[in-house]
């Protein structure tokens, strides 16, 4: 149709785009276009048709109606995941797609192996020298011989841009991509997403964070229930307006201070010189009841480690822990029989069962009160189940949902769930709403502020610097296994915990 | 309303039901009470061993060593009894506890050492073998007494054989077990995410040590029954029915992966299976014929209950994500 000079810079041109599954209209008539190496940021919360606009623009499902153009051609309805990828289409997959016993260089040229002469045979040393000299003009610390199960999640993501880039894509979609990536790693991938763009290649970047979004996109496309909402501008981007623009009504300002109170409530959890080799060491700190403990750190600072230890996963090498006026050695049964609960930090490899029902999942921690005598009372089951339902609004309300088809929030909020439907007098959260919409973190929010109010302890990790500092009534940073500092009774801001958090002594102790 | 999805069980009745229909057009004898009570009662030993070899398969794992398990135990049941002297019924309770502590044993290997299951249980499949070889000094032998011990196989009650009673009064305990107690629920969260049942207080190690422990006891009741049935023992009495087993399980639905099953579905694969052979027989099809309708009939159940024939519903990739 167009010619590439009148398309205006435009490469992804989506008009009236409609999808349906089963009768349910899940993305009504969209507008949505990509300009030539600009980094385009899509926002919305779950539910919204993010996912499904991303799945009809790579070919993944056919629109049931509208017209795409990509690069001055039209896409036909008949779209698939081939057509897009010759189009010039790359996933840099959430979920990485990448062989681990394979290496870097084989990884990069799947299916697209350089061949000795005109054998069918793989010729190695040109595939690694090829490897190697895309490795070093983008200047990505990686080798071509790395095998992908040695290497770090960040490094992962670089070999998958890598793949795409040898494709010769021309529009790369990341979604969530820093979601599982130190800060250090995110700055990383910010400066390959700017070196992406001056090369001209365009970016679709799907995220929650809406600092990422405000630091990297040229334009903003908010969707809210499948109908766009917005198309933002660079100078009209802010994360105020893009939260205001998807939730649909106005957030009350979320003070970017925070007063941390005075707690005067009686200790419930004191720990002495905990040490873990390797881990963390000589940990001290007292946990008042009804008191939200934030801790920060940096990831691999002994966060984790600290809170799997105090419930009794991992066992330690020193110190004492003394739990409500009592010496208390943890282990998993023994912890939540005294009214201990955890939140892990990956909900979908540690926290749920998702081929179990909702129902199965809310009861498994709560067998010793459904089945005091071995044998499972089904009504009772299926009223924790309903009460923890409803208790978090999980959605669909349906107790016999299987978790891994629900969404990450209403699956973290039923990680949530099967803890809360039990009298708790502490709970380890960790992490608790990574990957997850901000309608969800907001009602995961409330639920945490809920359960210090009702006098339960909370001990909370998290790197999400405003959830720990709005969530907290108290804040110690951890840094290289150690207690570097503590906040009480004072005005709390993101910028000190960081600060705390990368050994920087100066501007925390401001009153 | 929200109408329930059928469960898998009900579901393979409704190809159970027609089935049956569809052989008593086509042979007149088969919908006979005779016919089939024989059905069923061929059907008893794959019943009972599935009955126990269930749980392994929920937690993820494997007991391939059934069929040497319960061959030994019929062996040994009977050195117990005839060689030895021993009152049957503590003949029976001494196999059942070494069947016990051999499961046992299984379970440690696996759960503690983290050997693969499938490795674990092969070799047991071997050395137990060799056992029975060495116990019985490679002879067939003919067990002719106790009469109560013979009773155990060939008798009847109401009309039908015993072994029929024991078949259903396992997969039934069994099936309650799985579905209703405390234990069940564990076994099918450590086969669903183990990480996450272990911080829910579940122990997934002591699981799985249970899990073996009931796959060797039913195991060497299956060989006391076989021994009984049979009235002649040998060290490759049982030999091959642990696929005949994990077959079964196939068809009725329980996960290839872990996390999912049942034994009364089993049951009804077992017997799906049977009808099938017992059709073809009354319509004079050769037996080289059999295996291929079969193992056709697993693969089509494999694909009905995986879903992989209705890519909405997920099936398999959807428990994988």
């Amino acid at each position: 149709m167009n010619d590439n000079g009148a398309d205006g810079g435009i490469l992804l041109n989506c008009r009236g785009v409609t999808k349906s599954y089963s009768g349910t209209t899940v993305l009504d008539k969209v507008d949505f276009s990509i300009k030539r190496g600009e980094v385009h940021a899509l926002v919305g919360e779950n539910g919204a048709g993010k996912s499904t606009l991303v799945k009809l623009i790579t070919g993944v499902t056919n629109r049931d109606s509208g017209e795409i153009t990509f690069d001055g051609k039209t896409v036909p309805l008949e779209h698939s995941r081939k057509l897009s990828q010759e189009l010039g289409i790359a996933v840099i997959y959430q979920e990485l797609s990448l062989i681990p016993g394979m290496t870097v260089a084989q990884n990069i040229f799947l299916t697209k192996e350089p061949l000795l002469g005109k054998t069918r045979l793989i010729d190695s040393k040109k595939m690694n020298r090829m490897a190697q000299a895309l490795i070093e003009k983008y200047e990505f610390p990686l080798k071509a011989t790395d095998y992908i199960d040695r290497i770090s999640i960040a490094q992962r993501q670089l070999v998958e841009i890598l793949k795409a880039l040898s494709g010769h894509a021309s529009l790369m979609i990341m979604d969530e991509p820093s979601s599982s990536l130190t800060k250090t790693e995110v700055e990383m991938l910010f400066r390959i997403i700017h070196t992406l763009k001056a090369e001209g290649i365009s970016v679709l970047y799907i995220s929650h964070r809406m600092e990422e979004v405000y630091a990297l996109s040229d334009r903003v496309t908010v969707l809210r229930d499948g109908k766009l909402v917005s198309v933002l501008e660079k100078e009209q981007i802010s994360p105020a307006e893009i939260i205001r623009l998807m939730i649909g009504h106005k957030l009350e300002e979320t003070a970017l201070h925070h007063q941390l109170p005075r707690i005067e409530s009686g200790v419930v959890l004191e720990v002495q010189g905990l040490t873990s080799v390797g881990k963390f060491e000589d940990v001290s700190f007292q946990l008042h009841e009804g008191e939200v403990l934030g801790i920060g750190g940096l990831v691999g600072s002994g966060r984790t480690e600290l809170v799997r230890a105090l419930y009794g996963i991992d066992p330690c090498d020193a110190g004492s822990i003394t739990y409500l006026g009592k010496p208390f050695t943890p282990s998993v049964r023994t912890s939540i029989a005294a009214g201990i609960g955890f939140i892990p930090e990956e909900r979908r490899l540690q926290g749920i069962l998702a081929t179990q029902s909702i129902t199965r999942n809310i009861g498994i921690p709560n067998l010793d009160l459904l089945a005091p005598r071995g044998v499972v009372h089904l009504k009772a089951e299926q009223e924790y189940s309903l009460k923890g339902i409803k208790l978090l609004n999980v959605k669909p309300p349906n107790p016999d949902q299987l978790v891994g088809n629900l969404s990450g929030g209403n699956q973290q909020k039923v990680v949530l769930a099967k803890w809360l439907v039990r009298e708790l007098k502490l709970i380890f959260i960790d992490e608790p709403t990574v990957g997850i919409d901000i309608g969800a973190k907001e009602e995961i929010y409330d639920h945490v502020r809920k359960l210090a109010g009702m006098g339960v302890s909370v001990i909370l990790v998290s790197s999400d610097l405003p959830e720990l500092t709005r969530l907290s009534d108290r804040v110690i940073v951890l840094r290289k296994g150690k207690v570097f500092h503590e906040f009480k009774e004072c005005m709390l801001t993101s910028e000190m915990i960081l600060r705390a958090a990368s050994g920087i002594t100066e501007g925390i102790n401001e009153n | 309303m929200k109408i329930k999805p059928l469960t898998q069980d009900i579901r393979l009745l409704l190809v159970l039901v027609p089935l049956m229909a569809v052989l008593s057009i086509l042979s007149p004898r088969f919908l006979t009470l005779d016919n089939l009570t024989n059905v069923v009662w061929s059907v008893c030993l794959i019943g009972i061993l599935a009955s126990g070899a269930i749980y392994p398969r929920i937690t993820g794992g494997i007991d391939l060593s059934l069929g040497s398990m319960a061959a030994l135990s019929g062996i040994v049941v009977d050195m117990f009894m005839n060689r030895f002297g021993f009152h049957w019924i503590l003949a029976i309770a001494l196999t059942l506890l070494i069947g016990a502590l051999i499961g046992l044993f299984n379970g440690f290997i696996v759960a503690k050492i983290k050997v693969p299951a499938f490795v674990v249980t092969m070799a047991a499949k071997t050395y137990l073998y060799g056992v029975g070889l060495v116990v019985s000094q490679g002879a067939m032998l003919a067990i002719l007494k106790p009469k109560p011990f013979i009773m155990i196989g060939t008798g009847r009650f109401l009309g039908l054989p015993i072994p029929i009673y024991i078949m259903f009064a396992l997969a039934l305990s069994s099936q309650f077990i799985l579905k209703r107690s405390a234990f069940g629920r564990k076994v099918m969260a450590v086969g669903a995410n183990e990480v996450a049942a272990k911080l829910s207080g579940v122990d997934p190690d002591r699981i799985r040590l249970a899990a073996y422990t009931i796959s060797g006891v039913t195991s060497a009741i299956g060989g006391v029954v076989l021994a009984s049935l049979t009235q002649q023992v040998f060290a490759a009495a049982a030999s091959g029915v642990e696929l005949d087993v994990m077959t079964a399980l196939v068809i009725g639905g329980t996960s290839p992966i872990g996390g999912r099953g049942s034994v009364l579905g089993g049951l009804i694969g077992a017997i799906m299976v049977a009808f099938i052979v017992n059709g073809l027989n009354l319509m004079n099809v050769p037996a080289s014929f059999h295996p291929i309708v079969t193992g056709s009939v697993i693969i089509i159940a494999l694909l009905l209950n995986e879903g992989y024939l209705s890519p909405k519903k997920g099936g398999l990739s959807s428990a994988r994500r």
